[in-house]
């Protein structure tokens, strides 16, 4: 994985036990909000993302790619996996923007017939297939290949999806996550709607007053349990329950009382045959937009009442990585339940008047971990809830 | 994957009259231009007036087309809403990156913003159908309709009793500049009609939706089968002719992508020749986009269901089979993604 706090797992666990963010000003965005909107930008620039990807300098790279290609390679060789043919092997990718972050610089270029020159080559990065071609090409994928959308839960949706395809028999493995990089179209974008924090983001805060984008990648490699043991593989965890679900409320907006996330959440358990009570941890979405964190907050306290377990959103470390979220943030479930660690909730000080929670705000350590809720919701009603389990086989 | 689902119910929009008509009377319509572009319906028997002055075009095609065929199949609610699109809402998107530049990225209007994300259409169904089941959007390319009907066939297995699934794309005068700037279309007009008539290189953009209620168990209304799918990256030849044997071996029609396009047309005269049998194109009738194997699906299932292959849709094929009960749809988006579908007779 790489984010704004860290190149790799490892350096993602150790900014995270140090409760060092990795929210700053854009150093490589083309926007008037450079030093206005903090965001959680991965702070190598492409050349050196070519070099930590081991690939040289190319058109037709975005940075989209870049960073799905430096998760990708960590995620193989924690893996063991060096050759990806000795065991057919999906590939299923999650973006929101493809390559926009290169595709809006010459995008004024590509639409003028008196401009021609390199960018054209970079012309496909615009759909989202590419990154995740590029990523299959210069890794070896030739089978089943997929690109999900769903806004923010895109890579949660990724990992469902590829759960479902071994779980139905298709392949024994698969290598499911999400890429994006800050673009100057996403932080428009968001920022129209008003719900950009021009300090660093506070979820689950009374005077929170929105999100910071962020960028990074990451994937995990599911493998069928039979598969696992017989090829040996380290189990690092076990992906027990998951639910995706709309809340037909709003294109923009969660439900003032959380249904999707209600719904999500408690499909998720039930798949995961865990109860309310077996469930240590929630790495909650808590982008801090006003509305998602009264939506989630309510949905806590309806499925688990008075008993809602401790919940941290790591949201202030790296930014709201849209598409990347629901992997990045799966790989912390994992770390969570590996290291009995609960991240802190940084940026809280204030209850929220609407709720009775409140979340984590210290780094617990020595907790026994078993298993976690990661929540991933997005735009269009999207509602992601991924069971991660320690695994007891 | 080989299992099968049925089909209950199905709606189009594309570059001919697939909305309102029956395939066996209604017109082929015939082109002169490079760019097919959709015969639009009117939207307001089905979107109310407020919501659609805000929608962009690929927005009301999907959502109408997905509400088309839900009264088409006579299910009460959606299920679970599945989706593939290549390029999503290029108008919105296009505008934005346009309202950035042209505004200095103040007072900003979010609305072609929101209606950009690709998963826009998915959330516009589902808020018109209060479906609050299962939802997600591919966005692969020449993969994009075929990984949702991958994912919905799983859904059936895993329970569900029916699914919508679609496709929507379209395609803008920008973009279409953009990509002939890489050689996808044809240098000079061709009419639809002669676009087989010489290989050359490129071909002619089209664009469309189409949506299908799946079903786990036949019904009575059950349009046709589906018994078989098959995704292939870049395969090789050896592959790809294993996989065309494997599926279509017992076929008696082949619907072939073939688009006219003399870069990538080895891979449709492989086709046939690893399946000599009976065989219509369909990328005359709809173009060449991301999603057009969900047309060719539309189209295999129409065909089944009337039972016959309405001559006038068809002037370059000099001998139509009178009878096929098996379909198989082979096609790629320029050399990249390979898919190929099997459709079955199904009621008779």
């Amino acid at each position: 994985m790489v984010t704004a706090i860290g190149d790799n797992v490892a350096g993602n666990l150790e900014r995270l036990r140090r409760k060092e963010s990795g929210l700053g000003f854009t150093d490589y965005i083309n926007t008037i909000y450079k030093e206005v909107l903090p965001v959680g930008e991965v702070k190598q620039d492409n050349a050196a993302l070519f070099r930590m990807a081991g690939i040289p300098v190319q058109a037709g790279f975005s940075r989209t790619t870049l960073l799905g290609l430096v998760a990708m390679q960590e995620a193989l060789q924690q893996a063991g996996i060096s050759h990806l043919q000795d065991e057919p092997t999906g590939f299923i990718n999650a973006s929101t923007v493809g390559g926009m972050c290169d595709t809006e610089k010459v995008y004024f270029d590509l639409i003028n017939p008196d401009k021609s020159g390199e960018f054209i080559q970079s012309i496909h990065t615009l759909d989202c297939a590419d990154c995740t071609q590029r990523i299959a090409d210069t890794v070896g994928f030739t089978e089943h290949l997929a690109t999900i959308s769903t806004a923010c839960s895109s890579s949660a949706n990724a990992l469902m999806f590829g759960a479902r395809m071994i779980k139905a028999g298709m392949y024994r493995r698969m290598v499911c996550g999400g890429t994006e990089a800050l673009t100057r179209f996403t932080l428009n974008g968001f920022n129209s709607l008003k719900n950009v924090d021009r300090q660093f983001c506070r979820p689950f805060d009374q005077q929170r007053t929105g999100l910071n984008l962020g960028e990074g990648a990451a994937y995990l490699v599911l493998e069928s349990e039979s598969y696992a043991k017989a090829n040996n593989s380290t189990i690092l965890a076990e992906l027990t329950g998951y639910c995706n679900t709309n809340e037909a409320f709003h294109p923009t907006s969660p439900s003032p009382e959380g249904d999707g996330a209600y719904a999500a959440m408690k499909n998720a358990l039930a798949m995961s045959g865990r109860t309310l009570e077996e469930v240590q941890y929630i790495n909650v979405h808590g982008t801090a937009t006003l509305n998602n964190d009264i939506s989630e907050g309510r949905a806590l306290e309806r499925l688990f009442g008075t008993a809602v377990p401790p919940f941290s959103s790591t949201k202030p470390f790296t930014g709201h990585t849209l598409a990347a979220a629901g992997a990045i943030e799966a790989i912390y479930a994992v770390l969570a339940i590996r290291n009995n660690i609960i991240f802190p909730n940084l940026n809280f000080s204030e209850r929220m008047e609407e709720l009775q929670i409140v979340p984590e705000t210290e780094l617990k350590e020595d907790v026994i971990i078993n298993n976690v809720i990661s929540n991933s919701f997005g735009f269009g009603g999207n509602n992601a809830s991924l069971v991660i389990s320690k695994y007891e086989g | 994957m080989k299992v099968k689902c049925y089909i209950q119910g199905m709606a189009a929009i594309s570059p001919q009259h697939t909305f309102d008509g029956d395939i066996t009377t209604a017109p082929f319509v015939q082109t002169e231009s490079n760019r097919l572009v959709c015969i639009e319906p009117d939207y307001k028997p089905f979107i109310p007036g407020n919501s659609l002055r805000r929608m962009t075009r690929v927005l009301r095609m999907g959502l109408t087309t997905a509400l088309k065929c839900l009264a088409n199949s006579g299910v009460a609610t959606p299920g679970p809403i599945v989706t593939g699109t290549g390029k999503g809402s290029l108008q919105d998107t296009e505008k934005f990156i346009k309202e950035i530049e042209q505004y200095k990225e103040t007072a900003l209007n979010p609305t072609p913003f929101i209606q950009s994300t690709y998963n826009s259409v998915n959330g516009l169904i589902a808020l018109q159908q209060n479906g609050t089941d299962y939802n997600n959007t591919f966005v692969h390319r020449g993969f994009s309709f075929e990984n949702a009907l991958v994912d919905s066939m799983m859904l059936l297995q895993e329970g569900a009793s029916h699914t919508l699934t679609g496709s929507f794309e379209e395609m803008t005068e920008e973009h279409f500049y953009i990509k002939s700037r890489i050689g996808q279309w044809r240098t000079a007009p061709v009419g639809n009609t002669r676009l087989f008539e010489q290989h050359l290189p490129g071909t002619i953009s089209g664009e469309g939706s189409a949506f299908f209620v799946l079903t786990a168990e036949q019904t009575p209304a059950s349009k046709a089968a589906i018994s078989g799918i098959k995704l292939l990256y870049k395969p090789s030849e050896e592959r790809l002719s294993a996989v065309l044997q494997e599926l279509g071996a017992d076929a008696d029609l082949v619907i072939s992508g073939d688009n006219g396009d003399s870069n990538y047309a080895r891979y449709y005269e492989l086709l046939g020749e690893v399946l000599p049998k009976p065989a219509i194109p369909f990328k005359h009738l709809c173009g060449e986009y991301d999603t057009a194997g969900s047309f060719a699906l539309w189209l295999a299932a129409a065909l089944l269901d009337a039972g016959k292959i309405p001559g006038e849709w068809f002037p370059m094929v000099k001998e139509l089979p009178g009878e096929f009960r098996k379909v198989v749809i082979y096609n790629h988006f320029f050399g990249e993604q390979h898919t190929v579908m099997v459709v079955e007779k199904v009621n008779g």
